[in-house]
Order: structure tokens, then sequence, then C-alpha cells
């Protein structure tokens, strides 16, 4: 990298090049990392306490999470409603794909594109608050049902998890629409075609052809849209119920509530770990490679 | 099993581009018919009415006497080989021969005795459990051939199968097809602008240019007695010279050829020419031969430019004295060894012909000429109206 850089740049402006970039990932992002892990593995102390002899490395914050019920459900349920969310917005977001990748005409490919996109033009959590607005009691999406007499009584949107479910697909659609995009985009047309002239209808087309064509597109979205629910704090806050917390709550809770840090960083760890799991999951489960994903 | 292909006054629009003008053509059961045309003439279009692919904006396609209208691809009795091929990479090459049948619900032990068979007919035995991607061009090809014949189709489409291939093996590949196709008995429809594949393997040739077929009949007779000037121009190679009729009895014309003197050649009986009127001379590299000063029958002077030994003939690039127009000249190596002291570079040397190998058509414009290729792209505007086989009268 030095070699390529001082080729193209010379040799000292490569050289700081090199240095800021190194400062920036050991001072900004490992060593961040390494402070969290320190203090996940300490006990909460006051500060005269430190150092002193009730200091010492502990997996206590850990195992605080399997000894609190309540909290090892949010855990469980956190790991399965992103599941859940990754598989609802994969749904949501196969057809649509294919249709910009395949069917629509390039310049409805590109209106479409637009309208995915400036959504996002708008902060997260204005963007949640409107889900907020029309999914309330009282909110137009009841009256419009009302009016059209499909129910008979408003609906509790925000009492369970469909809320939560409706805002993070929304939220997170985009990071599994141009994934699984880009990955039928490159398939050859041909093969679609030549799918349906040896006789096959278009579900088995989809099976046979476009899906395993598009695995490690799926896969991108699947992990980036879990590791995204997963770690989403705006929506579960806005859209959620009690009964529907997620862990970020709780981890937030003992960061800026409890003012337990390290019973905090031990939370994030463990959620780290459940992600890196889930991401380890998926990408043996579609037999995918770390190199096939960055492409 | 009734393979034929109707295609009943079809028309082809895309918006307000006619790819297709309204065609209509028998294609019997069992025969190799091949579309030959330069690229975008409407080759592939044609194909993929046939295919079902492209629905046509006016007519009807019929496969083995039914309407196709309504069909659509996965339910027609065809069978596509793509011109880029489109095997499956994900798969092996049992699971893409199987495919098909996969479909169709056939059982494994019995797709797996199709798919044996099938690479038994296209020499590929023990190669089934390779993915496709480990496999050379020619056995791609032939995996395609084997893929598509999987589904017994009536009538197997190929759209320039060959093009990828390199020329010994595209020269293998299309005796390999054509005996294929004797064994089997499908129709094969074939697509090229290769005209060496067009004559070697067809029944019957359909000659394209611009969205219109421009003849339909047996390679010998193509090449032999053109109906147009594009297809005079596009198959083989053939020297143009422009003539006005002087009179014509029964296939013989005599002809004027301005300052080239008077001209003979003769026309079939579906050639309509009119005394006085502007026509074109086709006369073939290969029909011309030098003859010395007593040689009574038409001739060309010219002057000789360059000489290209070629191994089994001579090509010789000359330059007509009288019109200063190119003229090229092949001549097989016997002829050549004859004439060998006065074949050079800067001679003058008389040309002679037999008239009954010289073609005369109505003038239809000078052929273009794609700069790339070097392939004749279709015939200059001038009498476009008319062209298409409209002199040729409908007996
Ligand atoms: N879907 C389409 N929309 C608009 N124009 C089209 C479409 N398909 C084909 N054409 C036009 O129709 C003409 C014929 O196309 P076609 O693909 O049939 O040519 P071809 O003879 O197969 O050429 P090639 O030898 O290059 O494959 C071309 O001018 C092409 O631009
Ligand atoms: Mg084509």
């Amino acid at each position: 990298m030095f070699r390529q850089l001082s080729e193209r740049f010379g040799h000292p402006l490569a050289m700081a090049i090199l240095t800021l970039l190194g400062m920036w990932l050991i001072v900004m992002v490992t060593l961040p990392q390494l402070q969290m892990i320190d203090y996940s593995f300490r006990p909460n102390l006051l500060p005269a306490q430190r150092g002193g002899p009730e200091d010492g490395w502990t997996l206590g914050n850990y195992v605080t999470l399997f000894d609190n019920e309540i909290h090892r459900a949010i855990f469980f349920k956190t790991l399965w409603s992103s599941v859940l969310v990754t598989l609802l917005t994969l749904v949501v977001s196969y057809p649509l794909a294919y249709y910009l990748a395949k069917v629509a005409t390039p310049r409805q490919a590109a209106l479409c594109i637009l309208l995915l996109i400036i959504p996002f033009w708008i902060n997260e959590i204005l963007r949640t608050y409107s889900w907020f607005i029309i999914l309330a009691f009282r909110g137009p999406l009841n009256e419009i049902l009302l009016a059209l007499g499909l129910i008979e009584r408003p609906i509790r949107f925000l009492s369970g998890d469909a809320g939560v479910m409706v805002g993070m697909v929304y939220a997170y659609i985009l990071f599994m629409v141009f994934p699984l995009y880009n990955a039928i985009e490159s398939l050859d047309d041909n093969q679609i075609r030549a799918a349906r002239d040896l006789g096959a209808g278009s579900i088995r087309t989809h099976r046979r052809i476009v899906i395993p064509h598009a695995k490690p597109g799926i896969a991108t979205g699947c992990i980036m849209t879990f590791m995204l629910a997963a770690g989403s704090y705006a929506v579960p806050a806005l859209l959620g119920s009690p009964g529907s917390r997620w862990f970020t709550q709780i981890i937030y809770n003992w960061f800026f509530e409890g003012g337990n840090w390290n019973q905090g960083a031990a939370y994030a760890f463990l959620l780290l770990v459940l992600c890196i799991g889930f991401m380890s999951l998926v990408m043996k489960f579609f037999k995918v490679g770390l190199g096939d994903i960055a492409k | 099993m009734d393979g034929s292909v109707k295609l009943d006054e079809v028309v082809m629009r895309f918006g307000d581009f006619t790819a297709i003008e309204r065609t209509s053509l028998e294609i019997a059961s069992g025969e190799f018919f091949s579309f030959l045309g330069p690229s975008g003439c409407g080759k592939t279009t044609i194909l993929n009415m046939i295919s079902g692919f492209l629905t046509p904006s006016d007519g009807q396609v019929m496969i083995g006497g039914e309407p196709m209208a309504g069909v659509p691809v996965n339910h027609r009795p065809t069978a596509m080989i793509f011109q880029n091929l489109a095997l499956f990479p994900l798969m092996t090459v049992y699971e893409n021969i199987e495919f098909g049948l996969e479909v169709r619900g056939v059982d494994k032990r019995k797709r797996r005795e199709a798919s044996e068979r099938l690479l038994a007919l296209v020499a590929l035995e023990g190669s089934g459990s390779k993915l496709v991607t480990e496999l050379s061009g020619g056995q791609k090809q032939r995996i395609a051939i084997a893929r598509a014949l999987a589904v017994e189709p009536r009538v197997l489409l190929l759209d320039e199968p060959l093009s990828a291939l390199d020329l010994k093996l595209r020269q293998h590949m299309r005796a390999e097809l054509k005996a294929i196709q004797r064994k089997t008995g499908i129709t094969f429809i074939y697509i090229t602008h290769d005209q060496g594949e067009a004559l070697t393997m067809s029944d019957r040739v359909a000659v394209m240019s611009a969205g219109r077929i421009q003849q339909v009949t047996d390679p010998m007779t193509l090449y032999r007695a053109p109906l147009t000037g594009f297809v005079a121009s596009f198959v083989g190679e053939n020297n143009r010279l422009e003539v006005k009729v002087v009179d014509r009895q029964g296939p013989r014309v005599r002809l004027d050829g301005g300052a080239l003197g008077p001209l003979m050649g003769s026309a079939g009986e579906d050639v309509v020419l009119a005394n006085g009127q502007a026509a074109a001379l086709y006369v073939r590299p290969e029909h011309l031969r030098p003859v010395d000063d007593g040689y009574t029958g038409p001739r060309l002077e010219t002057t000789i430019e360059a000489v290209h030994f070629e191994g089994a003939w001579l090509m010789l690039e000359t330059r007509l004295d009288a019109s200063g127009e190119k003229l090229r000249v092949q001549l097989g190596s016997d002829l050549a060894k004859q004439a060998a002291g006065m074949l050079e570079p800067g001679r003058q040397v008389g040309f002679g012909y037999d008239p009954e190998e010289a073609v005369v058509l109505p003038d239809d414009g000078s052929p273009v000429v794609d700069e790339a290729t070097g392939e004749v792209v279709e015939t200059s505007a001038k009498g476009e109206a008319e062209a298409g086989g409209a002199h040729v009268s409908s007996a």
C-alpha cells in the first residue's frame, strides 16, 4: 500500500497519509473499543474506590444478563424480532429489487429509486415520528380503515411489536433493496429467458435462477438489516410500547439512567457478539464468504 | 410431431421503428432453415417472435399448424440456443441439461437417463458432474444443444450459436450441428450473419436486409441466381458493373456497358427487365479468366494492381481501363500457372467470362458496406422503394 501511495503522491505525502490513517484507526476506533472492553470486565465502583482492593477483572457484568430474567427475555426477543424484521424486509424488498433491476425501463427505475431515497434525506427520528403519527390510535391509518368500513373500532397498532416492525422495515429497506438490486442487476437477462424457454414458470425461475444468483446480495442485505435492527434505538424508543422493549434500550438505561457504564459496556458487547454470531450463521447458510459480500 | 413453422403476414414494430416488415414464410417440419443477414437486420427479432419472447405487432405465428397467439414462452414447443448460450453457471452439466425435465416433473432416474443419452449424442460422455464454468467453448456449445434438445422441442431455434468459437471449432461444429439435425429430425431455425454457415448447413436460406426477406431458396440457387442486388452482393463475392439493357432473348441479355462496350449476361425468368433500363451486371471473381486477343466474347480490359497468393487460388485486384472501377479476379491454381508470366502488378490483362454465369438484375442501388466488418449492410437508397423482391413477378 505504501509503495502504491508513494508512487502516486511521493514519499512524504504517502507517509503523512498513512500516519493519519493509522492514528485515526487507533485513536478513534481501536482505543475506545478497548476501553469499553476494559470497562465491561470491571465492577462499577465509585471514583474513590478505583485502583483499590475491590478493583479487578471480573465476569460479573456478563453474568448479570443471565441472572436477570427480564433482561434475558428482552435479549432473545430482540434477537428474534430482528430476525423477523430482516425476513420481512427481505420479503418486501425482493420483488421491488427485481422490478427495478429487470422489469422497469431505466427511466422508471431511476424514478423509483429517487422516490425510495427522498425520504432518507429526512432525519431517521423524524421519519419514525411520522409513522408514530400514522399508526396512532386516532391517526390517519385508523381513520381510513374506519372510513372504508374495514374495521369497526380503531386498532392499537403501537401497543405490540407491530409498530416497531413497520418502522424498522421502513427504516432499513434501502439497506436491503440496494444489495439485492445490485445482485439481480448483474444477472444476464438471457438466463431468465433460457429458464422460461425451457418451460419454467416464474416461481421456479426465481427459485432456481434468480435467487441463487442473488445470494451474496441477499446475505449482505440480511446482515446489514439485522445489524441495524438489533442495534436500533430510535425506532423501538418511539414506536415501541412497554411490552416491546429493545435490548438497546436496556443498554441505554445502564449508561445514562443507571449510570453503570461497566454493566452497559458488557451488555453492548453481548449484543455485538450476537450480531457477529448471526452474521457468520447467515454467511454459512448462504455459503458466501466475506469477499462475496464486500463486492 | 409436426415441427412446421409459419409466419403469416407478421409485422414487428418497436414504437415508430418497424424492425420486421410484413413477412410471410413457411418452414417445413424437419427442415434446416437459416436466416442470413447483416447485423441489425431483424434476425433475432424473428426468432423471438417464434419462441414467444416477442408478440408480433400484426399477423401471427403458427407452429405445427397451431396459432401461437397467447401461448407463453414456457408452453411453446420450441427451444432456443442463445447467442451467448446462457448456460446456468451455478449448476452442473447434468443440472443444466435436466432443467427442462425437472420443470416438467420427470423423476430423477429418468432425467439422468435422458441426460446421459444427450451427452452421448453431443459426444461429451462423462462430463455430467462438471460445472459449466469448467468447460471449453466448444463443450459449452454442445451442452447448450443438449439442454435445448432435452425438452424434446419440435423446433430448435439457434441464434448465432457459433459466433463465439474460433474458426476451426466453428467449422467442426457446423458438421456436428448438421449431423444432430439429421439424427433428431427436428426443425432447425438457424440465425447467422456468416454466409458460409448458412450455405453449408441449410436446406433453405432466407436472406434478410433491413427487416425484409430478400430471397428464400436453397443455398445453390441463392449463390447462382440471386434475385436482388443485395443478395448478389451479400452472398459470396461479386463484381458489380452498371449497365443498360439492350435487349433480351430468353435468359440471355445483351447489355450496353457504356465505356466498357457491349456486354452480356443472363437473367432468371422471374426477373423483369425492360429494354433500355438501367441494370447491374454481377460477375463473380472466380468466373473471370484471362483471355487472349483472339477472344470474341464479352471482355473486360484491366490493369493489375495487386496479386495475392492464397494457396489454392490467386486473388487479383485490378482496375477497369475504361471506367477506373475495381474488378476482383480469382484464379484457380491451374489457370494461375498458365498465366504466370502476365500476372504482375502494372500489366494490362483482358478478362472474359461465361455470360451464363453473370447475373443481370434491375439496378437497385450499390451495396453499402460496413467499414468495420467489410460486410454488405444494405443497398443504397436508389430504387429502395422497389427493393425486396418487388421485381419478382408473381409467377
Ligand atoms: N426491444 C427493442 N426495442 C427497440 N428496438 C429494437 C428492440 N429489439 C430490437 N430492436 C431493433 O430492431 C432491429 C433488429 O434487431 P435484431 O436484434 O433482430 O437484429 P439482428 O439481426 O439479430 O442483429 P445481430 O446480428 O446484431 O444480432 C435493430 O435495429 C434493433 O435496434
Ligand atoms: Mg441477433
